[in-house]
């Protein structure tokens, strides 16, 4: 039995809020404090990486349409790639700053997936409106990182990014696909 | 920065307190008679039942016998919406029949789907279902992608591990993770696009319904399905088992992955159409198996050969060449072996070899790979006393070429692999529906 699609969600939200958490952390005290204990560099891109793994068993579960199936997929390779692509720049295997326009790349690509999974006007309804939030604000949010690759020092970049993550916790905390809004899950006469 | 947040802090909010009722597109969460059932009674009618409302125009659910006569009614809503019902007349013990059904949900997508069940017999696959087309050249590309695309994650890393053992060239080294790494992504997209195309076959939807078609009896009903499943998850892991040992040079990874990655190749083993063949047993699924196994390492291993090992580290072409040279002869030992094996389960006569499409492609399949052996004897016979002499530098554009002939046998392995044998003697075909 495939568990309601919003508990899938909800994981993912808890995994977007840990992200965020982990770089406003960060963005906050300053790189300089954050990576006195230097496994701190790693978790996030571990979170990403790992949590890319995840979503390949959130793939195969989402064959309740192509569509779906296609979406997911997509996120989970942008997860992958963006995690680890942070990875190796933690460690000094990659150094150049543009390497953050991977993460652009993968927040562009993500967002993109959210729009064109979604072809109803953003009120027609809950699930139609967080998809249509979601999807520009990652393809906003993307700038976050080409700011990073340009001007590796300000902290807006960072602060911005990590904002973008607790958001996106808030937004995929807020979906219900098949309750009423505020309602738990299972009310709404889910069969 | 304050004003961007501020916006972005508002968004959330309002996503919040949006008063309307979500409505991501109908998902069919049940049905009766199931997916693939075998059900003792004649039915009187069929029933789906969705997560949401949905709408339906009379022709909304049809069943179907294995003629294609229509059996079902108009159907209506039951349940505010949920339920869709169509009552179902003439049906008969014994028989197979085929459910398609599509719906339009509140958010205006058209999810559509198709089902089997019988009464009284087993069902048959939903590939099998009245209206499905078999396989096509999109299958065999597919196919052949996916073989593709698993030499080179397997070839390389067998190469490194087995042949070339120890220090190698980092200009070496970065060619084997850069490929290895694309080999993991493209099988994964392949695999996909693989899945639903043989999925789109039999649900026969335009391109912008299929995007709502619903995949699950396919996915959790069917061979390839479950392969595809299994396979998808697998690659996911391989994929970040390698990004893992090129982030932090574990090298010690790299016989995890590739042991992970030759057991996934049974995936294709068990989702082949000879897997589903009435004379299959656990035996020529070990044996096709073990010829995938030797084919992906064979191919893969020439290719690395030739597009990383030579250009790379010149210095490393001897002890490369030799080393695999060996390690094919082994590997082409069991590519006949187990081809000559498969083609006896396979084939009932002799005489199928020219008289049956089976029997034809496997013809033109040894042709081709005549011409790789013609290739690797040259190289085991010829090249290799040079080489181990210290010449034999322009070996490069043979290698090339036994790789050319070697992607043209995957070809030719992936058509045969989509392709129905003639069924054994004294068996009649198993396809359970008329349609074709």
């Amino acid at each position: 039995m495939v568990p309601p699609p919003e508990v899938a969600h909800w994981l993912a939200g808890a995994v977007a809020l840990l992200i965020g958490l982990l770089l406003l952390s960060e963005a906050i005290v300053g790189p300089a404090v954050f990576r006195r204990r230097a496994w701190r560099a790693y978790l996030w891109p571990s979170i990403a990486l790992g949590g890319g793994i995840g979503l390949w068993v959130v793939t195969v579960l989402s064959t309740f349409s192509t569509i779906h199936l296609l979406a997911h997929a997509l996120w989970a390779e942008a997860a992958m790639i963006a995690g680890a692509v942070q990875l190796a720049v933690v460690r000094g295997k990659l150094t150049s700053p543009r390497w953050s326009l991977v993460v652009a790349a993968a927040l562009l690509v993500s967002g993109v997936a959210f729009l064109v999974h979604e072809s109803n006007p953003w009120l027609s309804s809950r699930s139609a409106f967080l998809h249509h939030v979601i999807g520009w604000m990652l393809v906003l949010a993307s700038l976050f990182p080409v700011g990073h690759a340009i001007r590796p020092r300000r902290t807006v970049w960072s602060a911005g990014f990590a904002l973008t993550f607790v958001l996106l916790a808030v937004l995929l905390f807020a979906d219900r696909d098949s309750a009423p809004p505020l309602g738990r899950l299972g009310e709404g006469g889910v069969p | 920065m304050r004003t961007g947040a501020l916006g972005l802090s508002i968004a959330a909010l309002v996503a919040l307190f949006v008063p309307t009722v979500a409505s991501a597109h109908a998902t069919l969460r049940g049905s009766s008679p199931a997916t693939q059932s075998s059900v003792a009674a004649p039915p009187t009618e069929v029933r789906l039942r969705f997560d949401q409302a949905v709408s339906i125009g009379p022709r909304a659910i049809l069943v179907l016998a294995a003629d294609g006569a229509v059996l079902s009614g108009p159907a209506r809503l039951e349940e505010d919406g949920r339920v869709v019902v169509a009552p179902v007349v003439g049906l008969a013990r014994g028989q197979a029949y085929t459910v398609r059904w599509q719906v339009t949900s509140l958010d205006g997508h058209s999810p559509a789907g198709v089902f089997t069940f019988g009464v009284g017999v087993a069902a048959p696959p939903p590939m099998l279902a009245v209206g499905a087309r078999g396989t096509t050249w999109r299958d065999d590309a597919a196919r052949w992608g996916l073989f593709v695309a698993l030499a080179f994650l397997v070839g390389p890393l067998s190469l490194r591990l087995l042949v070339l053992r120890g220090p190698v060239p980092s200009a070496l080294e970065r060619r084997i993770h850069l490929v290895t790494t694309g080999a993991a992504l493209a099988a994964i997209n392949i695999g996909i696009v693989a899945f639903v195309v043989r999925a789109s076959n039999a649900l026969q939807l335009p391109l912008r319904d299929l995007l709502y078609g619903d995949l699950q009896p396919f996915a959790e009903k069917t061979r390839f399905g479950i392969a595809f499943l299994v396979m998808t998850v697998g690659l996911g892991a391989v994929l970040g088992l390698l990004l893992l040992s090129w982030v932090f040079d574990a090298l010690a990874l790299r016989p995890v992955t590739l042991v992970l990655s030759l057991g996934l190749l049974s995936g294709l083993s068990l989702s082949g159409h000879q897997a589903t063949e009435p004379n299959a047993t656990w035996l020529s699924a070990l044996v096709d198996w073990l010829h995938l196994v030797a084919a992906s390492l064979w191919v893969g291993g020439v290719a690395t050969l030739a597009l990383l090992v030579w250009p790379a580290a010149p210095e490393l072409r001897r002890r490369a060449f030799v080393g695999f040279s060996r390690l094919a002869v082994v590997l082409v030992l069991v590519l006949a072996l187990g081809g000559v094996y498969l083609a006896i389960e396979r084939l009932s006569r002799t005489s199928d070899l020219w008289t049956t499409g089976y029997g034809q492609l496997l013809l033109a399949k040894l042709a081709i790979v005549a011409g790789a052996l013609a290739f690797g004897a040259f190289h085991h016979l010829v090249v290799r006393p040079r080489i181990e002499a210290g010449a034999g530098r322009r070996a490069r554009s043979s290698l090339v070429g036994e790789t050319l002939v070697a992607l043209a046998v995957l070809l030719a392995a992936a058509v045969l692999t989509n392709a129905s044998p003639p069924p054994p003697d004294g068996a009649s075909a198993p396809r359970a529906s008329s349609a074709g």
